[in-house]
């Protein structure tokens, strides 16, 4: 029997409660609900940006608080709703991580900005100079700077407009395939759910309502709650 | 100095109180009650601390100046402290670093012979370092808290990439001290260009050479712009560390302050 890479066990904090599941190495899980369910304090939780109250979370069966946080968050990156850039140049957001690890090599900021669709002269760009959409995508980049092997996603596209989210979706599915990522991603849309998603978790007051594969889990919801959640939608 | 200024000059100065008084009270400003009140008690306090420092300086200096310090180090402290009272051990940091910056420059004026032990020089001396020190730390405890209220942001995507609490909050402690410190920055550069101090003033006033006064003023001016600097990087340091809790996860102030009730 093969490892799980995440596995939850009855996870309980703030709204969240009594949380079980796992998620296999290259799974994409898609988090969604109602607002105030938990789905970003549940992805919290993945990279120690918050711990649970109770319950416990494993990592590649090891309790998640015997890895180095730093390294931890390191291997485990987050893009969050707003990108947050630090104040400076593109550059200095994309080497910001490997700086603390020792590891930024000069060549590779022109890397990561290929990663993301962007030309090399954005490295000199000041960061107040960008767009909503390049913002966003400099701030996957950064996180793509450190080599993670799990990608948690915030709602990395609700705050940009339609032809931005479907850009920075395009470049997403793009990196998830080419680095053989595990994603883990909060959404609002299902449309996006569906596009990006290989497995569901369906959260209601903060309760796994549902969780299967995503393609089920919206086609034929099993729960009414999954079904009003859906027609709303 | 034996001149003196007779009491119904100072009391002609009421004449010029009036002035931002009649202003706000025909812009409805609101300051009424803050001029009136900030006038009177300013003058009662300048005259009850003049009452103490006579009592004071006809005391032993191994007495007199103890007691004196340890009035303004008590009094700077629970002031600043009101910037920053939601913040754990705020009070112990303050006052140690109040009491460390003020026997370290006057181990450093005694020890160069730059004043003498006396409570004529080492009070007022004191006084200044202590009083801008005070508001620097006052200064750097509330930006701290505004730069971690609004830089939450930056501070959660620092983290999120693998920094440690030290890391995250190094570009808001920067700002921090930029703010805390730039006044005191601008000062010294327009010293003596803008306005004459206000010890070199005094000295002038009292008869002293201006060249021994420019030295005095360079002792005090240069003593406190570096105590300034040190007490809020001090500060600084001292209290970010609680917007952290161990396992390098970014608090709120609310629970920082719940915790600090609770502790």
């Amino acid at each position: 029997m093969t490892q799980s890479l995440f596995e939850f066990q009855q996870v309980s904090r703030l709204v969240l409660s009594d949380v079980s599941f796992s998620i296999e190495p290259r799974d994409r899980l898609i988090i969604f609900g109602p607002s105030g369910s938990g789905k970003s304090t549940l992805l919290h939780l993945f990279n120690r940006m918050d711990d649970p109250e109770t319950g416990h979370v494993l990592l590649q069966g090891k309790p998640i608080e015997d890895y180095t946080i730093t390294l931890l968050r390191k291997r485990v990156g987050l893009v969050m709703q707003q990108p947050y850039l630090f104040d400076g140049t593109v550059e200095d957001n994309l080497r910001f991580g490997p700086d603390l690890f020792e590891e930024w090599q000069s060549d590779e900021g022109k890397r990561l900005l290929e990663l993301v669709n962007l030309p090399k002269e954005f490295l000199t760009k000041q960061v107040d100079e960008l767009s909503g959409g390049e913002k966003q995508r400099v701030s996957l980049a950064r996180t793509l700077a450190n080599q993670p092997d799990v990608l948690l996603l915030d709602e990395p596209t609700s705050a940009l407009d339609e032809r931005n989210i479907e850009a920075v979706e395009q470049d997403l599915i793009h990196l998830i395939d080419q680095h053989r990522l595990t994603v883990v991603m909060v959404t609002h849309s299902i449309e996006q759910a569906r596009r990006i998603g290989t497995k569901g978790l369906f959260l209601e007051d903060g309760q796994i309502a549902e969780i299967g594969n995503i393609e089920q889990l919206l086609d034929d919801p099993q729960s009414s709650s999954l079904q009003t959640f859906l027609d709303k939608s | 100095m034996d001149r003196d200024i007779p009491t119904y000059s100072l009391l002609l100065l009421i004449a010029f109180v009036l002035i931002p008084l009649s202003i706000s009270y025909f812009y409805s400003l609101g300051l009424k009650k803050d001029i009136i009140w900030s006038t009177i008690r300013g003058t009662a306090q300048l005259f009850l601390i003049g009452l103490v420092l006579t009592y004071l300086f006809d005391l032993p200096p191994f007495i007199g100046i103890p007691i004196m310090l340890s009035v303004m180090i008590t009094v700077a402290t629970f002031h600043a402290r009101k910037k920053g009272k939601e913040l754990p051990y705020v009070t112990l940091a303050l006052f140690a670093g109040l009491v460390t910056i003020e026997l370290v420059v006057l181990s450093m004026w005694l020890g160069f012979g730059m004043i003498s032990f006396t409570a004529e020089e080492v009070i007022p001396m004191s006084g200044m370092v202590i009083g801008n020190s005070m508001v620097a730390m006052g200064l750097a405890l509330e930006r701290l808290k505004n730069e971690f209220e609004q830089n939450r942001g930056q501070l959660l995507a620092a983290l999120s990439l693998g920094a440690t609490p030290k890391q995250a909050a190094h570009l808001s402690i920067k700002t921090t001290l930029n703010a805390a410190l730039m006044p005191n920055i601008d000062q010294l550069k327009t010293i003596g260009l803008v306005q004459l101090p206000g010890m070199m003033t005094g000295l002038i006033l009292g008869g002293v050479s201006p060249l021994v006064a420019i030295k005095y003023q360079l002792v005090i001016s240069i003593s406190i712009f570096s105590s300034v600097s040190i007490s809020a990087i001090f500060i600084s340091m001292m209290m970010y560390r609680f917007f952290f809790n161990e396992h390098m996860q970014l608090l709120k102030l609310e629970d920082i302050k719940k915790s600090a009730n609770g502790s």
